[in-house]
């Protein structure tokens, strides 16, 4: 449950390590955001020289949350923080590499890319 | 409905294992083996019926891909077995070549009353377009795009790369899921 103001962190190299939620992009008064949606969000904190930097307004997809990710065969999950890979408007993601385990939904919804990329498929 | 799936069970464990499996295979009907043999048998004809890797290799010297990496996955992640990347010279280029991939599978079921199409990401830019088909994914990837991911290094090197290599030590732990199946 990501919402306006929820700070997440990067899971991925783009150089970005803090972000903001400061728009869930779906409907037009959409509350919260789960695993596999899309997030307007602000850089918080950035690694020194890097592309990216602070206080820059990215999009990111959600990849990891506390909140639980229930699956229709009984399944729960429920990841230890709430992370974001950041993407571009095309949804090619800024960075090359992912870190951490990641949910398969993103590949229902169409983020192969993300998840090709990810070295854990939960 | 239980004898459709009897059958439709019957007729997976005999084409898999011709001779054992029939035996010992067919009557393991319970509700738990049930979900399970439905979910396989959807992933069964998916891969029959999208492309196989024999169709994507011919497609691409068709379309004259360069530097075709076919990269077998299957021992390293579950959700496919291979890997297929291709370069386009231009991202014309790189969209023509999702393009005779999409046509060849429309081909390959001409006829059919609901066709199923691979689902296909990235194709208004034609910088990295990701055919999903199943088991196979094909990546199309401009040459650009090509050196910067560098994804034959991350699936060939894949053994290599798991010790915490450049991972920051307050981030190691992140990706640790509490897994729980009721």
């Amino acid at each position: 449950m990501i919402q306006p103001q929820t700070h997440l962190n990067v899971a991925d190299n783009s150089g970005a390590r803090e972000l903001m939620c400061i728009r869930v992009i779906g409907a037009s008064n959409r509350r919260y955001a789960h695993i596999g949606d899309v997030i307007v969000a602000v850089i918080k904190e950035a690694v020194p020289n890097t592309p990216l930097e602070r206080s820059e307004v990215i999009r990111a997809v959600i990849v990891r949350t506390r909140k639980e990710l229930k699956r229709d065969n009984g399944m729960i999950i429920r990841y230890d923080d709430n992370a974001a890979v950041v993407i571009d408007q095309e949804g090619n993601p800024k960075g090359t590499r992912i870190f951490g385990a990641i949910a398969r939904e993103l590949r229902q919804l169409n983020f192969t890319k993300i998840v090709s990329l990810a070295p854990e498929v939960l | 409905m239980w004898a459709t799936l009897r059958s439709r069970y019957l007729h997976l464990s005999a084409k898999r294992l011709p001779s054992s499996s029939l035996t010992n295979g067919s009557w393991k009907l319970g509700f738990s083996g049930l979900n399970q043999t439905f979910s396989s048998s959807t992933v069964e004809r998916r891969s029959n019926e999208l492309l196989s890797l024999q169709e994507v290799e011919k497609v691409l010297s068709d379309v004259r891909a360069d530097d075709v990496a076919v990269v077998p996955v299957g021992n390293q992640c579950d959700w496919a077995d291979f890997m297929v990347i291709a370069t386009g010279r231009s991202q014309w280029h790189v969209k023509n070549i999702a393009q005779a991939l999409i046509y060849k599978v429309k081909q390959k079921q001409k006829g059919a009353k609901r066709m199923v199409l691979p689902s296909v990401q990235g194709q208004e830019t034609g910088k990295w377009i990701v055919i999903d088909s199943g088991r196979v994914i094909v990546h199309a990837l401009d040459e650009k795009a090509r050196a910067y991911y560098n994804l034959e290094n991350l699936w060939t090197a894949k053994p290599a790369q798991k010790e915490p290599v450049e991972i920051p030590d307050d981030r190691r732990w992140s990706g640790s899921a509490s897994l729980s199946n009721w």
